[in-house]
């Protein structure tokens, strides 16, 4: 199977509409089958947060949608741009959606200023100044202006990661995907990464989150969605998931997980919320 | 037998010289090995097979084959293609080949060495190949090389004596004929011998200070 479906095809109103659309996505490394057949919509402005046990797809779901895997067959739309092939460049990609990982990726060999810079300067075609204005900005906005200086190694994981943060928004994407990026930190770092990623919700941006914060998830999402084998198994209001998940395979993950989280993730007027459903 | 410098002394200064046109040698074939390698080194890594294929054949050739016989090649087999080199000339150009050889493996280490998320970031960033290349991955790789590349430098500068077989007046070339004026063979080489291992240690630690301070930056 392959992806080279024309591009012709004009996308419906519904991929259009959507800041992500997945279609029928199929993902195999060898003969592992990582995603079969998931299809998902993300609207503009909406938080998504997908959650789900190791291995059953969700990094993958992400770095396919962010292009940096190739997909086997179905089809991926940003904003109605069908971008799943070849034909578009790293650049275009890089103005529609931005990514963030688990180990920061930071640039080590440069500046903190320098990492939010470099892809405004070289790819957007920003002027030095505007794109330290911009970089300034930023890092003001993830509470790093002081650090402007500073490398990479010498920044605490918490740091580095609202670094990671600011200079994916430094070439202004439109979507932001955060691949568990609070999973390499330190427990008490974890906090300030999540209080900036929250902030960003509330500004408005498309956002797909991949995340073992339950409680964070709760909070933060529009929707969640309970991936395993790599299929979207159920997904739903963050009350509706966290408090009376329908499908078993969901509810067996919640229970292992509310051992480590205590019962503040059904507490409350969830109940309610069940109640409501049925 | 007793060993007695004082007849080479009158010699020094042409043992001196000698040295110069070895330091010269490899200063000359180390600059253009190393931009030769690292071309060589991005190309061992490219994501195109045919253009690997090239660039791996060619470390292949050149690290299995002896450095003699590529200046051979060179200075005395070129010019049956009518390409007539200066001896000077063709030493430079064979010994940076050579070098280019090791260099370039050397260069696909570093470049393995650095993470695929530095890749995978710069991807998402928007940066094509080329400039995660130039911007992202070489400057982390050659830091890593450094080490390997001081290495390289050292030793080009022991096999740039046999540069001494195109009647290059380099250190070796000299000593033979000071040995042959004053017949004190040990003697010479002995400083032939100690002048080369000044030269490769002031080498290696100049490197190993570039690499101390690099490493703080």
């Amino acid at each position: 199977m392959s992806n080279n479906g024309s591009e012709t095809i004009p996308s419906d109103s519904a991929a259009s509409q959507s800041a992500i659309e997945v279609r029928r996505l199929h993902k195999s490394f060898g003969s592992l089958s990582v995603l079969r057949d998931v299809s998902l919509s993300v609207g503009e402005g909406e938080v998504v947060s997908v959650i789900g046990p190791s291995g059953s797809g969700k990094s993958t779901l992400a770095r396919c949608i962010c292009r940096l895997e190739k997909i086997n067959s179905g089809e991926i739309y940003l904003y109605g741009k069908r971008t799943d092939g070849s034909s578009h460049s790293n650049r275009d990609i890089a103005r529609l959606v931005g990514m963030i990982f688990q180990q920061f990726n930071l640039f080590p060999h440069l500046s903190v200023l320098d990492n939010l810079t470099l892809s405004p300067i070289r790819i957007l075609g920003l002027s030095r100044g505007d794109a330290v204005e911009n970089a300034m900005a930023l890092l003001k906005r993830v509470g790093l202006e002081e650090k402007r200086n500073a490398r990479p190694n010498e920044l605490s994981g918490g740091q580095c990661q609202r670094v990671a943060i600011a200079r994916a928004l430094a070439m202004n994407p439109k979507i932001m995907l955060f691949d568990e990026p609070t999973s390499a930190l330190d427990p008490e770092l974890v906090g300030e990464v999540l209080d900036v990623i929250a902030g960003l919700a509330d500004s408005g941006m498309t956002m797909m989150i991949i995340t073992h914060e339950m409680m964070f998830a709760k909070e933060v999402s529009d929707r969640v969605l309970f991936m395993a084998d790599g299929n979207i198994v159920e997904q739903g209001h963050p009350k509706k998931i966290f408090s009376c998940p329908e499908v078993p395979r969901t509810q067996l993950f919640l229970q292992r997980m509310l051992v480590h989280f205590g019962k503040e993730l059904t507490e409350g007027d969830e109940k309610e919320a069940c109640r409501h459903d049925a | 037998m007793t060993l007695d410098f004082s007849a080479i002394v009158p010699y020094l200064h042409m043992l001196f010289a000698g040295a110069k046109v070895t330091i010269q040698a490899s200063l000359l074939s180390v600059f253009f090995g190393a931009l030769l390698g690292i071309l060589v080194g991005a190309l061992r890594v490219v994501p195109v097979a045919p253009v690997r294929a090239i660039a791996a054949s060619y470390i292949y050739i050149i690290r299995g084959t002896p450095l003699l016989i590529q200046l051979f090649l060179i200075y005395f087999g070129l010019p049956s293609l009518g390409l007539n080199l200066p001896a000077f000339t063709a030493g430079i150009i064979g010994l940076s080949i050579n070098s280019s050889g090791y260099v370039g493996e050397i260069v696909r280490g570093g470049i393995e060495a650095v993470p695929k998320g530095q890749w995978e970031a710069s991807k998402v960033l928007g940066l094509s190949y080329l400039k995660t290349m130039r911007f992202i991955i070489l400057p982390q790789a050659i830091r890593n090389m450094l080490p390997a590349i001081g290495n390289e430098f050292v030793t080009l500068i022991k096999e740039s004596s046999l540069l001494s077989t195109l009647a290059i007046t380099e250190l070796t070339m000299v000593g033979q004929q000071v040995r042959s004026v004053t017949y004190a063979s040990f003697e010479t080489f002995i400083v032939v011998g100690i002048i080369y291992l000044v030269l490769t240690s002031v080498t290696s630690f100049s490197l190993q200070y570039v690499e101390r301070k690099w490493k703080v930056s």
